[in-house]
């Protein structure tokens, strides 16, 4: 016979005496171990006692009642010993019991509410870190001056030309030059200056840095079937500059600690940082909702210039259908047919416009690269 | 496992005597000397998910030694490493006690070692952590303090009040609240008490008698300083 109980009074030990609990109908008996055997027992009628819960979870079933010896307080813990207790009690005590388990519901109540509160708060934290460090980018993105932007690509970018070969006159240039002239007539408020460089490779690729400077390969314009093909890859570009997405994508990087130093006014240390940074900018690569964003804009900047945007969409699904090796846009510009479908069904949400052609051969110009162009399959 | 307590005051040292093929658990670290019958391991007492928790959630060791008397009987010398007084407990399978992360030296094998979680008051103000150990099961229970260790012995319903910083262990016939130990919140923090725990008997509260970590700010000023 082991304890279940222990049992408190002022013949009893502070610590509280162990005891057996035993319950029967005509109460409790309470049998007090000795050491060297046979103990005290005390037969408690349930008439003579009070119920509650106690203890430091609440988990405790206290027992009250006045003995011969005084006031006397049993905490029970044992699960069986509370069960029969409950069971055998008359009903007059089972509305203490239902008051005492209410207690203990409630405190539990209370402090898994707390715990969740604390839980939910850390999380709420969290996820607005989480989901607040686009708008605070934007932000961040939104004070730094166009010129410091400048500056930026302009480093990049003359890093970029020392090992390539530049066309600086010709058809091809003169072609480029009417496609930039006709879209950045359609852009209000233009705080940039475009500047297309035509590059010597059999790269199919084109990208734009920050500040305005976009690198055409004459890889990409012998590939296109049209000037308007081309003239779509030039918006997308020219989009990604306007919508700063390179300073984004930067300003990312350098960290959260850094948004929130650019948001709260020091730009100053940042310059320089950011200069390091201008070798990254030709390994840039844009965010999947960068490229959707510069699809959109430059799908409706060449419907305002009024080329025709299907040369776009074109050109695009052409690149996704083959995989040929040397194609770095792709690698850049993920390529899938949801990216064209969905540019589809924004050209036709669209004004339908007359679309005006270019001044130029677009044969003549790709002749002048001196290849033969590419037959559209 | 029998035990008694060498130069009780602020340096003691506990003998523990095994009968052959008895183990122990003791704090990692605590084993100063012992009989060259007993075995010592460690072993992550709870399993491997036990031992994690209890050394991230109450900073205990995540090991506990293990001392085993497997080759007859022997003793075992055994010290905490902070200077203290060391109290012994018998659990007899009903009582069980709170001990604050520090707290715990050695136990019995009937010990049974739990780390449980508090209310987010009690973790956030009581001093004690958001984690403690629950000591329950049959034996044995051996705790340090820092300092002295005063045993306070509550009556039903009579209540106590003591600083967080000092608790050492207590029964969990006890329960108690978190307050703050003047009416006002500036007075609370310029007395120098903070918060302070209202305990509710019955049952027994150990304390001890030095704060380990007013002690901690009070030595750092003597550090010195290197380049």
């Amino acid at each position: 016979m082991s304890s279940n109980a222990l049992c408190f009074g002022h013949n009893h030990p502070a610590s509280g005496a162990p005891c057996f609990v035993q319950v029967d109908a005509a109460g409790l008996t309470i049998i007090f171990e000795f050491t060297g055997g046979g103990g005290d027992r005390e037969v408690v009628p349930f008439a003579a006692l009070s119920v509650s819960a106690g203890g430091l979870d609440h988990d405790h079933l206290v027992v009250k009642w006045t003995g011969v010896q005084g006031e006397q307080t049993l905490y029970l813990k044992d699960q069986d010993a509370i069960r029969a207790f409950r069971q055998t009690a008359p009903d007059d005590l089972s509305l203490h019991f239902a008051q005492a388990a209410e207690l203990v519901r409630q405190v539990r109540q209370r402090r898994r509410l707390v715990w969740g509160l604390a839980l939910g708060m850390f999380l709420s934290t969290v996820l607005g870190l989480w989901f607040g460090s686009d708008l605070l980018v934007q932000i961040a993105v939104s004070r730094i001056p166009v010129e410091w932007e400048q500056k930026l690509g302009e480093s990049a970018y003359r890093d970029f030309l020392a090992q390539q070969e530049v066309i600086k006159e010709g058809p091809a240039v003169a072609a480029l030059g009417e496609m930039t002239q006709r879209l950045t007539e359609q852009i209000p408020n233009n705080p940039y200056k475009f500047e297309v460089t035509v590059v010597k490779s059999d790269v199919i690729n084109a990208f734009a840095l920050p500040g305005g400077h976009v690198v055409v390969f004459t890889g990409l314009m012998k590939k296109a079937d049209s000037g308007e093909e081309v003239a779509g890859v030039m918006s997308h570009e020219l989009n990604h500059v306007l919508r700063r997405h390179g300073l984004e994508r930067i300003v990312k990087s350098l960290g959260l600690l850094t948004v929130v130093t650019i948001v709260l006014g020091d730009q100053q240390g940042l310059v320089g940082m950011m200069k390091q940074l201008s070798v990254e900018l030709l390994t840039l690569k844009f965010g999947r909702e960068q490229e959707t964003e510069a699809d959109v804009t430059g799908l409706q900047l060449l419907q305002r210039a009024k080329i025709d945007p299907s040369g776009m969409i074109k050109f695009f699904e052409r690149l996704s259908e083959k995989d040929e090796g040397r194609m770095e846009w792709l690698s850049t510009h993920p390529m899938s047919t949801a990216r064209a479908e969905r540019l589809k069904a924004e050209l036709a949400a669209l004004p339908k416009k007359s679309p005006e052609p270019f001044t130029f051969d677009w044969k003549q110009v790709q002749a002048s690269l001196g290849a033969q162009p590419v037959v559209a399959p | 496992m029998k035990s008694e307590i060498l130069y009780p005051g602020a340096f003691p040292m506990v003998r523990v005597e095994l009968t052959a093929g008895e183990h122990i658990k003791a704090e990692s670290g605590a084993m100063v000397a012992c009989s060259p019958t007993i075995d010592i391991e460690s072993k992550m007492e709870g399993g491997f998910l036990g031992a994690l928790s209890r050394k991230f959630l109450t900073g205990e060791k995540f090991f506990f030694q293990t001392l085993r008397a497997s080759r007859g009987p022997g003793e075992a010398l055994l010290a905490p490493t902070v200077p203290g007084e060391i109290v012994i407990l018998e659990l007899d399978g009903v009582n069980e006690y709170m001990v604050q992360k520090d707290g715990f030296l050695a136990g019995a094998d009937g010990i049974v070692i739990e780390s449980k979680m508090q209310s987010l008051s009690r973790g956030l103000l009581s001093g004690e952590g958001f984690f403690i150990l629950k000591m329950s099961g049959k034996g044995t229970l051996v705790l340090n303090s820092f300092g002295a260790i005063h045993k306070i012995e509550l009556k039903p319903d009579q209540e106590y009040i003591v600083d967080n910083s000092h608790l050492v262990a207590w029964s969990s016939t006890t329960s108690y609240n978190i307050e703050k130990a003047t009416s006002g919140w500036i007075a609370s923090v310029t007395s120098g008490e903070g918060f302070v725990c209202r305990f509710r008997g019955p049952g027994l509260v150990y304390i001890q008698s030095r704060n380990p970590g007013s002690f901690g700010a009070w030595i750092r000023q003597f550090i010195p300083v290197s380049e």
